[in-house]
Formats: C-alpha cells, structure tokens, sequence
C-alpha cells in the first residue's frame, strides 16, 4: 500500500496544468487519432505552448472518433470528435492559447 | 477574451439550433453580458430525442426540453444568478455506469503510474495483505459476478473448484480471444486498460493458488498485445508480478499467448488445446478445466471483462458491487452496439438497462430514423429480439427466456430493410466457417442449414425446408459438442420464431420484400411517381438505366446488379422493389 | 464404486466408468460411431446421446463419468429422433455406395443405419470429392468415406505415437491426411494399418491384392506357393461367424490347396527357423559378447520402418534375422525350388498375414530379394483370404482338415505363439536355454512375457545367469523401453539383454490387417488360440522341429552360416521420417 501511495504520489507531481488525451485505441487509430495526435504536437511546438499531449484508451463513443479531450484552466473540460488535422490545430490556437472552445465538435462534456 | 460563464447547446432531436442560439445571443446581448459568455454549440450531447439542451457552467447546471420562452429564464436565473431556473426540466441521471471501462480513455495504457493514480493495484495488496484465499472467493461469491464472455457461469464458484483440487501447478488463463462479429469491448479493455485486467488475474490466481497466468490474446489484436505485453512489463518491474508480490510471498507472473484467429478458440477446452500447441478443437467435459485444464492441471479461464471487473469489486466491496444490477446478474454489462443505430460505440450499463433505453437513449435511435425492426444479441450464438420485446430489461435469464443470449455483449441494431434470411445466412456462415469440424452435428448439420437458406434466399425454398431447418436446429442443439454448435442455430431459430412471416414471403411467395436476397425482388421505375430527373441513371454503376429526361427511364433486368444505389437515390420513391 | 439408475434399472459401477460403459452391464446397448475401446473417447459423432432425469441437456454417453445417484434415459422419442437426424446428417456427408465399398456387410455405419431404419435422407448432399491416397502399397486411403470419428488418428498419433495422420482444414472440409497435406507414402506412416482395423467405414482400407492372387492362380505359367501366417489360423474364423480363437489350421491348408496353391506352407516353420537364427545370435552376443546387447527382435516389419525411422541409433541392437515371412520365401525359391527341380522364376510366394506391413515388407530392401528374384511376390492380409474364400464358393468351416507339404510346413509350438506379444521372446528362450545349456527345459512356459500388458519387464535365469528381458507391443509402448536403453548406454549399465517388440497392441493376432471389431477382449481369445495350440503341440521348442533340423542338415549348414546370413538376414538403414 505504502509502495503505492508513493508511485501515486510522485506521479502526481508531473501531472500539473493543460492536458490533451487523444484515443488512441484500434478505433482512434483506424479514424485517424495518430495523424490528429502529430497534428497537436506539431502545433504546440510550433506556438510553444505547454500542454501535456497524451494517449489514451477508447471512450466507448466509436462513432465520434478521432476523440480529444482538452483541460485548460480555466475552461470547462470538453471531448471533441471526428477531429481531424484542421480542427486539431484550431485546438490548440483557440482552446488552449485563446482559451475559447471550438463550436460544432464536443461530444461529450465533463 | 476572458470569458465568466459559457452556455453549452445542442438540439437532441437532430434539428437545427441556429434559431435558438440567435435568440440566446439576443438575450444576452441585451443584458450586455456577450463579451463574459461563451456560446458553445455541441456536435452531440449524448443525450437523445430530449428537445433543445443547454448547460451552463460552471454551475454546471442542464436543462432539456427548453423551448424558446425558457431562455429568457435560463438567462435570468442561471447566467445571471448561478441558481437553476425552476420549471424546466433538467437532465435526467445518466444511464451509462462504467466499472469495467471505469478507466478506458481516462489512463494512459502504456503508463502504469496512470492506473496507479486512479487506485489501480490497490485491490491487490489489500487482497494480499489482509485476505486468505478462501476470503477471496467467499468476496467474489458475495459479489455475483457471472462470467462475461458468454456462458455466464458464476465466477467466485468457478474459482472455488480449482481451489479444492490439490496440484503443483494451477493456471488461470484471460480469454481475450474475442471472436463475435461486432463485439470488441475485450479489445477495448485491453487496449485502453491492461493493467486492471492484469491486477483480476493476478486476484484470481492468489484465490486458486496458480503461481502462472496466460492472456490468450487473438493475433488480430496487435495494439491490445502490445500494450498487454508493455503492461506486464511495467508490472513485473513494479513488483506487482513476479516473485513475492507486496511482500506477501505470493509469486504469479503472466505470459502472453497469441491465437491465430478461429472463433472456437474461444470455447475453454479448444483454448486450452491451442495454448498447449495442438489443434484448436473442444473436447467433451467433464473433466472441467478447473480440475483438468491446460498440461492437465486445474486451470481457471476468465474472459477480460470478467477479469477487468475484480479490481473494482475489492475495491468497493462485494456488497456494494452487488447492489448493481438485477437479483440474477449483479453489476454492470459493456455492450457494442452496432449495426443500424445511429451512435455506435461501447456503452456499459447496469444490468437491467432495457434494450430501448440502449438503443434510443444511449445509441440516439436508428439511422436515416427508420423503423428498428430487432437486436440481434450475443453474436453468432445468440437471437434476433424483435422491437416488442425492446422493454424487457437486459441480464442472463431474460435473454434466455427470449430465445437470444448475452454472449460477449455484441449488440447488432437491425432496421426495417434488413432481411432476416439474410441475417441468419451471414451469422450461420459465420459458424459454418468457424466449426471445428470435430463433431458431427456442427460440422454437417450448419453446413445444410446454410444451404437450406441459400436455398430460400435463391426462391427454391418449400415449405418442407422450414421444417428441415427446425429439425437440424435440435439435432445440432442437443447433439453437439461445445457451445458454438450447440448454439449456432439460435439466429435462424429466433428470426423463424419471430420473422416465420419474412421466410414465408421468401418460400412461398418468392419475394425478399427487404431488397436483400438479390433473386427474390427486381427495382422498377414507377413511371406514375417519376419526375424524369435523371438521378437513377446517373447512380446507376453499370448502366442498366436507359432513357432520358425527355423520355423518362427504363431498368434492363438483365444489366441490373440489384445493387440499390438508384432506389437510395430516387427522392420520389418512383422506384419499387 | 457406486449406483445409479439406467432406463429404471439399478446399476453398480466402479469409478472410471462412463454412463456407456454401465449401460452395457444392464445389457443396454446405447449406439456410436466414435467411441472404440481402444481410444479415448472424444465425443466426435455425437450418437450416443442421453438424458439425465431433471436436466434439459443431453449427455455423450461415452465420455460421461457415471455418477452416484444419476437417473439415465437412453431410449426416448426424442433422443432416438435425434440420433436419427445426426445419422440422416452423416450419411448426407456420405458417398452411400455400398454396395462398391469394401465394407460392404461389414460397415459400422451401414449396420446402424439399417438398425436405424433410414429409408431415405431429407438432406442434400455434401459429399466432399477428394482423391484416394494410394502411395503406399499397404494401405488406401479414401477420405471421401470418412465420418470423421477420429480413431485412426488416435491410434495413430497416440497409441502407435507415429503420428503420420491428422485431422487437416476445419468445419466441413475438415479430412484426415498425413500434416502438411502430404501423401501417406511420404509420410512417417510404417504401415501397420491399426487406422484400418479400426475405422468404422472404408475410409481406410488395405491394400486389395486379390485380384493379384486370382490372376496368378490361374496363370499355368506361375507355380503358386503359400504361407500362413500364426495370427491369420485363430481369427479367420471370425468372417464366419466363429467365436475369436478358433483354431482352423487344418482347414485351413485344405482350402489353400482348393483355391489352387500347389504347396501349402506355413510360416510357423519359418518361425522356428528365425528362432534358430535369432537365437544364435542372442548366444553370439550374450555368450561370446560379439556385438552389442540387448538384442532386439525384427520379425514385425512395422516396428522396423518405426526404429529406422525414428530410434536409428538402435540399429546396432537389431537382430540382422529376417522376419519369417521373407524367410520363407527366400528357402521355398532356394531350398525348396532345388528339392523339387522346381524354376524359381515360375515361383509365386503368397503370403496371408494378419498385417498390412507385410505388403510393404515385401520390397523395403535389396535382402528381400536374396533368392535371386523377389522372395516373397504378393501378401493378402487375412480379411482379404476371407473374402477370396467367399468367393471362391467353399464351405470353408465344413472342409476336412490336411496337413501342410511336410518339407517346410511343420512347425513347433514355439513357432505358433509367434503370434502373440511375448511369443518370439518365449520362443527364442526356450531355444537360447538349449543352445547356451546343450540341455532341455523341464518346463517351457515362461507366462511372466505373456498377456497384454503395454511393457512386460522380467528376468530368466539360465543355470544361474540372469537375462533381463523387455517385451514391448504397440508403437507407443516402445519409447519406453528404447529410453531406458540409451540411459543404460549412457551410464554403461544396460537394463536389458532382449527386447521383444510388436507393432501392434497385442502382437500378430491384433494385426491391422485382421478381422474388424479388435478389443482387448479379443486379442485374448486369438491369444488363448495360439497358446492352445503350442500346448497341444508335441514338440514345443524350435530345435526340435526335425523338418528345420532337415533344412540345415541339407541346405543351410548351421544357423548363422554363410548361406543363412545370404538368404535369412538383412540390414538396416537410417530412414527420413518424411520423404522429401
């Protein structure tokens, strides 16, 4: 338990601030999660924006994907689906930088 | 920039929500509050046929049904007050409860501090550290979990057997050979959280006293693999598997076995057969696995749903978990749901969820809103229920009662235009190519099945096959040898209990009113309905369409494929099938 | 121990026994098409259907332990229904050309759907067209016929361990075939033909050479020889309708020479004559210490394509005798065509034997040919001479009985029990005793080699000197020993100094070319057949037989002699076990 907690705890450290999760299971991929995940990283490089980009599993909503989920703070927590490579770089200009969702592509709210 | 409060709005009917959004702006603009909320227009709110629904946050307050004399009041009372708007109805509470996919798409698969966050392993050195085996079952008894991948066995009863059995060695084996058309939720597990699934097995194998552990994964799985694979690696270097897991001198240590693809894999004893390198056939039980399983040694087969659910029962209690669902079947059930339903996707509901409230509020109805004609459960093993009996609630024993099973959970919506003989031709191929070959009655009676219905789809049928296809049913049902011939007949059994009427449109009057069974219907051009536009000629693949505009159109029979695509296409419903 | 209840009678039965088994100590008779006693039950036909009172769900009889307790149905309406569409099932999967088969009137199918009634099949046919395998010159295969029971793979993967057929593809097309699609003649398959002898329709089928014979026979050209086999005189009797163990001997060689056979032999005599050999060589190598110990038998031309195949290191250890059969014919085209001023290239050796091995022995090395011309021309296994007898139109069972041509048809009781598993050990033991002693066994029966036990390991004292023995029978059986053997080579402390082994479980008398319907129980009654007969023989042992004693006063000198070691003995290669 002690060993746990400590995982848990020095873990949690690294995990302040924005984060993006893309799915990135067989039905993410096959829509095409792996090109809007180089979309995101590209675009955070480019804008050198710090956000945490990561992968994830599915969210049971396959018929939504590609899907990415976005905190920023300050802004409520929000999925967007069938994101392709255009809408992935909105995000992170307007969602992240510009702190204004992105209209016609959230599927599920936190 | 900066905004306070953002107003989040979707019409769940489908329809357009401009009107509505412009109305809202209004409002807002004259309060003078646009520049401090956002209006954010959703694709989907994942909520269906509940009207217009518009959440603010942060209150985080969700009104449905709101008609357009509401928004004056949402603005008022909410925007303005924080303070939900009395009158309007607010969201009802979600239908969905995720234990198995608690943490898909939340954790990152390939990181184990992800699952160690969310509690992951928690179950297990509190498992290891204060519970003796017996404790462990007794809990997993206590808890009514019955098996997910099909059969529906109680697994807390299972895990007892091979407990009681003295060896050297015992095994518990994940059956990720998930093979149902349509069902994916073990992949989905596997894929988007490894490490619970490992966690049950390793629960599971301190209860029977297995110190080894496979995941008989398919092949066409190679993400799940791969990640499973990185999974036991990030474990054994976490020392949760390995030698002396927690400290408690408990050793387990996982291995992954690769299944190359036949459906019957799936069954224990084929399984079993494959694992140890033979050729994948059943063979009669008794002995059960449990007491004579893989290299002959007491083995326990859980399915990855099964298994993703154990973390979670010790974490909460046996108890708590048991409140969920329904007196025969305790806790949740993932389901794929695919076919003609609008939002296909995994879904997980408790036990005793209806398939309505499936298909319509979690699935948000069938697509192009045509008619549902019935869901198709549990695979190729299972049954067609039609849309009367879409009220009854989902667990084992009402499945059952209705001719269908629960399967692996795959859930195919079919609507008016599907053909049931065609529906059966597909799931009963499926088995016919999926049979081991091993006994006789799968192996002959799914082969003349599937030609009695070719036959019917062809319009040779008689009335005699109708017969020959019940018989063969029962010989196969009572005489085969492991659950896949046992049960490959329920598609056809259940459409002719339901759909006898669609066969006997097939036999007798040798049509196939669905357009499906290409011999049994022809499209025509009415040429009463016709506005000459041309757009069937122009859909038309192989230019079986002659005419023009000025002279109307003709379909040549013998160029048609029967592929639809005018009849789709006709705005006028000026072609008949 | 327990009881239970079939169809209202009370049964007590012992742990182990299925609900098949119990049902038969009631004299209830519940049918299948799979299960045969000599290989696990794998519940592959799906006929022998129960029910068990107050359960839904219908059991395999076969495969179902009995329980304390249990209340079993065989026969009702709908278990007998069902059985009847199972079996409408599988002959829709059936060529049903009867009356072209060589099973015909002996066919487990045929007889069941007789029994069942099946006047005709509701179902369309879905008979699989796949060419016969004919690359081996003992035995057909014919996967058109096969009902998939899966028997002829057991026994050939598990209690032979040869492994040379599979089940291949799956669902309807699923067919036995040697892994790899190969055909059987490039396969390991050593030709012992147990697939055949157990097969329950023509699936698997020897080799048919009567056509061969008849031709011959009546060819005026060709001088027609034959030889019996021990194993083929106490169960052909069987196509008959006699009980398994009848001696027909007498009978026997009256109908060969009724058939037309100008010389009538018997392979008995050849068998004392390998004694003599074998036995020599043991005193060779025991004795003299020339050549290395144990010394392992080679009459079963099976067990030999096996060691070369498989255990080629052993090679050393193989007697270099041929089997009786070659023997023969090796001295009828030498010996006997020179005692009779006979042309041995007009000599035609048939042999009846219980063995589809024999066919391919025939040609398997330059040794078979050591008279000159091919010794031994044409085997007919024993359910072949059945069906030439039937033919033939002769009241088989009412001839008198004659004796065999005397020069080498008289044989020893020793020769006789060649056909059962232990038999050549106790036969060359009663010889090897006289040859090391020069005295004569009091009392010649060595019952510790006998019965049908897989491994029989004992040890015989000869004037205080122990001979460890080891007799083997059913390829799966031999691993064991052959094991225990290289551990003794390797630790230079050898387990045994004579090894018997026998392809096919209970020796000869099981043979794969034998009557259909083989258990346990009738491997006894053929055995007790052989054992009769060597005890109602006068002369027991092979050196006593004067007629052997003739062929080497006139013939061949003494055993192991020059001219022996030309006509009697052979040698042994190294074989792939697939042909490329």
């Amino acid at each position: 338990m002690q060993k746990l907690d400590e995982i848990k705890n020095k873990f949690q450290q690294t995990q302040k601030g924005s984060w993006i999760k893309v799915g990135m299971s067989t039905c993410g991929i096959a829509a095409g999660a792996d090109v809007v995940m180089a979309a995101l990283k590209d675009e955070a490089r480019k804008n050198n924006v710090s956000v945490r980009i990561e992968q994830c599993g599915c969210a049971g909503m396959c018929f939504a994907e590609p899907l990415v989920e976005v905190f920023v703070e300050g802004v409520p927590q929000v999925t967007y689906g069938a994101v392709k490579e255009d809408t992935a770089r909105a995000i992170i200009q307007k969602h992240v930088m510009g702190k204004e969702i992105l209209n016609d592509y959230i599927y599920k709210m936190q | 920039m900066g905004y306070e409060k953002r107003i989040f709005i979707c019409d769940t009917d489908g329809g357009n929500i401009k009107p509505f959004e412009d109305a809202l702006n209004a409002n807002l603009r004259a309060e003078g509050l646009v520049e401090k909320v956002q209006i954010v227009r959703l694709a989907d709110a994942g909520i269906y046929r509940k009207g217009v629904m518009v959440k603010v946050t942060p209150e985080n307050i969700v009104y449905i049904d709101v008609k357009m004399d509401d928004i004056k009041k949402i603005v008022d009372s909410t925007v303005k007050m924080g303070q939900a708007a009395p009158d309007i109805a607010q969201k009802p509470p979600e239908k969905q409860l995720k234990i198995v996919l608690r943490n898909c798409g939340n954790v990152d698969p390939e990181r184990i501090e992800d699952y160690v966050a969310l509690d992951g392993y928690k179950a297990l050195s509190k498992v290891l550290e204060s519970m003796n085996p017996d404790q462990v079952i007794d809990e997993m008894k206590k808890s009514g979990l019955r098996g997910r991948g099909g059969g529906g066995y109680p697994t807390g009863l299972k895990w007892s057997f091979a407990r009681k059995v003295q060896d050297d060695q015992k095994f518990i084996i994940c059956n990720g050979d998930e093979g149902d058309p349509g069902a994916y939720m073990d992949r989905s597990v596997l894929e988007g959280d490894p490490h619970s699934v490992l966690e049950g097995m390793t629960i599971g194998g301190y209860a029977i006293g297995a110190s080894k552990g496979f995941l008989y994964i398919r092949a066409e799985y190679p993400l799940a693999v791969a990640r499973v694979e990185k999974a036991i690696e990030q474990a054994r270097a976490s020392g949760f598997l390995g030698k002396n897991i927690f400290g408690s001198g408990f050793d387990f240590d996982l291995e992954v076995r690769l299944g190359a693809g036949a459906f019957v894999c799936g069954e224990e004893t084929a399984l079993i057969a494959s694992v140890e390198g033979k050729r994948g056939c059943p063979r009669p039980r008794p002995p059960f696995p449990a007491v004579k399983g893989l290299w002959n040694k007491p083995t326990i087969i859980n399915n990855v749903e099964t298994l993703a659910n154990i973390p979670y029962i010790f974490l909460n209690g046996a108890e708590n978990f048991a409140k969920i669902g329904t007196e025969s079947s305790r806790g949740t059930k993932v389901f794929a749901v695919t076919g003609k339903v609008k939002h296909s996707g995994l879904v997980e509901v408790p036990m005793g969820t209806t398939l309505r409230e499936i298909v319509f509020d979690i699935g948000g109805g069938i697509l192009d809103d045509k008619k549902i004609k019935a869901v198709q459960t549990g695979g190729p093993s299972g049954g067609v229920i039609p849309e009367n009996f879409l009220d009854t609630p989902v667990d084992y024993d009402n499945l059952g009662k209705l001719g269908s099973i629960m399967g692996s959970g795959g859930m195919i919506v079919m609507d008016e235009g599907d053909c049931v003989v065609d529906i059966s031709k597909f799931y009963l191929g499926f088995c016919v190519d999926e049979s081991c070959g091993k006994c006789a009655p799968c192996r002959i009676g799914g082969k003349q099945m599937l030609t009695i219905l070719e036959k019917i789809s062809q319009g040779k049928g008689e009335l005699s096959d109708l017969d020959n296809l019940r018989k063969i049913s029962f010989a196969m049902k009572k005489a085969s040898l492991c659950g896949l011939g046992q049960t490959a007949s329920n598609p056809v059994l259940s459409t002719l209990r339901y759909f006898e009427l669609d066969y006997k449109q097939h036999v007798v009057d040798k049509r196939c009113f669905q357009g499906k069974c290409k011999d049994l219907f022809v499209f025509t051009i009415i040429q009463d309905k016709c506005k000459k536009c041309s757009l069937c000629q122009r859909n038309c693949p192989v230019d079986a369409i002659s005419g023009s505009r000025e002279e109307g159109f003709l379909i040549d029979q013998k160029k048609c494929t029967r592929c639809g695509r005018c009849f789709e296409a006709c705005k006028f419903d000026a072609i008949s099938r | 121990m327990g009881k239970a209840n079939i169809n209202g009678f009370a049964v007590e039965f012992q742990d182990g026994m299925t609900i098949l088994d119990a049902a038969r100590k009631v004299q209830i008779d519940i049918p299948t098409l799979c299960k045969h006693p000599d290989v696990l039950a794998s519940g592959a036909c799906g006929i022998c259907i129960v029910k068990m009172k107050g359960n839904n769900r219908m059991l395999r009889a076969c495969c179902t332990p009995i329980e304390e307790g249990m209340d079993i149905i065989t026969h009702d309406p709908e278990i007998v229904e069902t059985r009847r569409t199972v079996l409408e099932l599988i002959l829709s999967n059936h060529p049903n050309d009867c009356l072209q088969c060589g099973r015909n009137n002996n066919c487990e199918l045929q007889t069941m759907a007789s029994n069942f009634g099946i006047r005709e099949i509701p179902f369309p046919k879905v008979v699989p067209d796949i060419p016969k395998d004919t690359s081996t010159d003992a035995i057909v295969l014919d996967p058109s016929k096969c009902i998939k029971c899966g028997r002829c793979v057991e026994m050939c993967q598990h209690v032979q361990d040869v492994w040379a057929l599979s089940f291949l593809d799956r669902g309807i097309d699923t067919r036995i075939s040697p892994a790899g699609d190969i055909l059987l003649g490039d396969s390991p398959c050593v030709r012992c033909g147990q697939c055949s002898a157990h097969c329950p329709t023509g699936a698997i089928f020897e080799q048919d050479d009567t056509a061969k014979v008849w031709k011959v026979l009546q060819d005026p050209d060709k001088y027609c020889v034959v030889q019996i086999a021990p194993a083929v005189r106490v169960a052909v009797g069987e196509g008959f309708g006699l009980p398994p163990g009848t001696n027909l001997t007498g009978k026997l060689y009256t109908l060969l020479r009724r058939l037309g056979f100008k010389a009538v032999f018997d392979t008995n005599f050849s068998a004392d004559v390998t004694i003599m050999e074998e036995g020599s060589e043991f005193v060779q190598r025991f004795v003299h210490k020339k050549g290395p110990l144990p010394l392992i038998t080679t009459c079963c031309p099976s067990w030999v394509d096996y060691m070369e195949k498989f255990d080629p290191d052993m090679i050393e250890h193989f007697s270099s005798a041929k089997s009786p059969q070659e023997m023969l014919g090796a001295l009828s085209k030498t010996y006997y065509a020179q005692k009779n001023d006979l042309d041995p290239a007009k000599i035609v050796n048939i042999s009846v034997m219980p063995c589809t091995a024999k066919k391919y022995e025939l040609k398997r090395s330059k040794s078979m040919y050591s008279s000159g011309y091919q010794d031994t021309d044409i085997v007919i296994t024993t359910r072949e001479l059945i069906r030439m007898i039937k033919q033939a139109g002769i009241e088989f069972t009412n001839l008198p009985e004659e004796q065999p041509d005397h020069i080498m048809g008289d044989y020893t009781g020793a020769g006789t029990i060649f056909g059962a598993t232990g038999g050549v050990m106790e036969a060359a033991l009663r010889t090897a005793y006289h040859l090391v002693t020069q005295k004569e066994l009091g009392r010649v029966e060595f019952e510790n080699v006998r019965g049908l036990k897989g491994v029989k390991e004992t040890s015989v004292f000869i004037e205080g000197t122990e001979i460890k023995i080891a007799v083997a029978h059913g390829l799966g059986n031999v691993e064991y020993v052959i094991n225990k053997i290289r551990q003794g080579k390797k630790e230079g402390k050898m387990p045994y100094h004579f090894v018997e082994v026998m392809a096919c479980p209970g020796g000869c008398i099981g043979g794969g070319g034998q009557p259909y319907g083989i258990t346990d129980a009738v491997r006894t009654q053929r055995t007790q057949g052989l054992y009769s007969d060597d005890e109602k023989s006068t002369l027991r042992c092979s050196h006593h037989n004067p007629y052997v004693k003739k062929l080497y006063d006139e013939f061949l000198g003494h055993p192991l002699s020059h001219k022996a070691h030309e006509l009697l003995h052979t040698r042994y290669v190294p074989r792939p076990e697939y042909k490329k």
